[in-house]
């Protein structure tokens, strides 16, 4: 069954097409993976998903439901979470509060009285944990450096106890043991039937981590299915892999 | 030592009174990033319904003051759904915003004085507002204490739900990035709703704090946020302490700075002071 679906999806930069028509199909409890050159819309497309920027033309699917508009402030009841490819921290917050403020009372008034309990600091604390920040629990954000930044914006979004979840180069800049943990909490998304879209230009990771890949070029979609497959199509060794 | 004490203690009262205004200007600018001119006007909205209320109406003091806070959170809550939100909608730009705020505080401002007049007006009632009590060589009233008194609650009042509660963290969560706050969940829309009741029932409460100790005029608040805009400058914008900080040393400043020159000076050394900070320090005492 496909959780997320995008159809006939458009999206116009200046009269360029960064999404060109686009179809596609994001399954219930799979890892996705999003290939493609630089340019090819992978980010656009998952911003769209994610309510980050409007689109022109088609529409989107959560869940059965049809939505001709995602707003940011939906997505969290669509049961989707994502990171960013340049990490969106709340800069003025410790790491602490960083996951706090997501593991927090969504009714705004009874938040007005609500100081978090002390099940929320242990949520919060077995999440830092989990990415090696428990630690650096009281240090303001600016001090992480850029891969604990990184592992920051994965804990917040596990704290988000999402069904999806958008990483956008989750790996990108990570040292391999940051590496490792990355790649142990989409293993235990996946144990836990959760939906992981990853864009990712490494291919042995996406080779090792997907049940499924979709390979973009030029806004439109050049190849999906399983890697083993797709990795070895002709096009798409072509337009991205090279020789 | 003794006109030391004395201009120390006006800059405290001074200080606390911008310290007010910063309060409620940071957590509208913390939030929704553009210049509220019409924050000024709710200081107005306060005063006014305090004078309506307990000298044309009669009402007991206390309630008069209780309804004139709300009415002014109330007031600046309806600004926001009516106006704020929709232009926020359709991605008005922040000088929109701004030119939108103008609008609103002349229309507060005319209104006011069509039902009030223009005149200069006092508030005054049964709390003994002149009696002075004597500090360390120098004069304090007890409208002055009360005014000291009632900043230093609501800064620690604002300082425990800023740090402790989970409506603090989202706050301070939207002051970061708005995007990412809804994209976590937050309610931006309902918490910025709130955000801007409260720092209007502050305005609300300087106008009725400052009525008691000089008096009212339909356009007092803007001076007043001129100085509260200055004093978070100096502690630097969106730090919602750094204002209150801020606004303590521009109140000392200015009264030390006119020591030995007139009381018209007070407003050329202040603004004075906040050139030379966007020049040598933009970033205000403390970063954000």
């Amino acid at each position: 069954m496909s959780q997320v679906r995008a159809k006939d999806l458009t999206k116009i930069f200046n009269g360029i097409k960064a999404v060109d028509d686009l179809t596609i199909e994001i399954r219930d409890g799979n890892i996705t993976g999003i290939i493609g050159p630089n340019g090819s819309g992978k980010t656009t497309l998952v911003n769209i998903l994610t309510g980050v920027i409007p689109f022109e033309k088609g529409s989107v699917i959560v869940s059965e439901t049809k939505r001709e508009k995602v707003k940011p402030f939906n997505i969290h009841a669509y049961g989707i979470t994502r990171t960013f490819q340049a990490v969106r921290l709340f800069e003025q917050m410790s790491v602490l509060d960083n996951i706090l403020v997501v593991l927090t009372e969504r009714n705004v008034f009874s938040a007005l009285f609500e100081r978090h309990k002390i099940h929320h600091i242990s949520e919060a604390e077995a999440i830092l944990k989990g990415v090696n920040l428990w630690e650096k629990k009281d240090d303001n954000v600016e001090r992480l450096s850029y891969g604990q930044r990184k592992l920051l914006e994965i804990a917040r979004a596990i704290a988000m106890k999402s069904e999806i979840y958008f990483f956008d180069e989750p790996f990108a800049g990570l040292f391999p043991e940051m590496r490792k943990i990355v790649i142990d909490i989409i293993y235990d998304l996946k144990i836990q039937d959760k939906t992981v879209v990853l864009i990712e230009h490494d291919i042995e990771l996406i080779r090792g981590l997907c049940d499924r890949v979709i390979v973009m070029n030029a806004g439109t979609l050049l190849a999906e299915g399983k890697p083993e497959d797709v990795l070895k199509d002709k096009r798409v060794i072509a337009a991205y892999l090279g020789d | 030592m003794d006109i030391f004490i004395q201009l120390t203690l006006n800059g405290l009262i001074a200080g606390s009174i911008y310290a007010l205004v910063a309060l409620g200007f940071n957590l509208s600018y913390g939030t929704m990033r553009f210049f509220d001119l019409g924050y000024s006007a709710l200081i107005a909205v306060g005063g006014y319904t305090v004078f309506f209320l307990s000298r044309q109406i009669g009402l007991p003091l206390p309630i008069s003051i209780l309804i004139g806070t709300i009415m002014a959170g109330i007031a600046g809550y309806i600004i926001y759904l009516l106006v704020y939100v929709p232009l926020r909608k359709r991605k008005a730009s922040n000088m929109a915003l701004l030119v939108a705020s103008l609008g609103i505080f002349t229309v507060i401002q005319a209104v006011i004085g069509i039902f009030f007049s223009s005149q200069f007006r006092t508030l005054s009632g049964p709390v003994d507002a002149e009696r002075i009590f004597h500090v360390f060589g120098g004069s304090i009233t007890r409208i002055q204490v009360i005014i000291l008194g009632t900043s230093i609650v609501v800064m620690f009042a604002l300082a425990i739900i800023f740090r402790f509660t989970t409506f603090g963290k989202s706050i301070r969560a939207i002051g970061d990035s708005e995007e990412v706050s809804k994209i976590v969940g937050i309610n931006t829309s309902r918490i910025i709703g709130y955000v801007l009741f409260i720092g209007s029932a502050i305005a609300g409460l300087v106008g009725i704090l400052v009525g008691f100790d000089t008096g009212i005029t339909p356009t007092m608040g803007f001076s007043l946020l001129l100085k509260g805009v200055v004093a978070s400058i100096i502690g630097g914008v969106g730090n919602v302490y750094g204002g209150v900080v801020g606004a303590l040393f521009l109140g000392l400043i200015e009264n030390y700075g006119i020591w030995h020159i007139s009381t018209e000076w007070k407003d050329a050394i202040a603004f004075g002071l906040l050139i030379l900070f966007l020049y040598f320090r933009p970033q205000g005492i403390f970063r954000k």
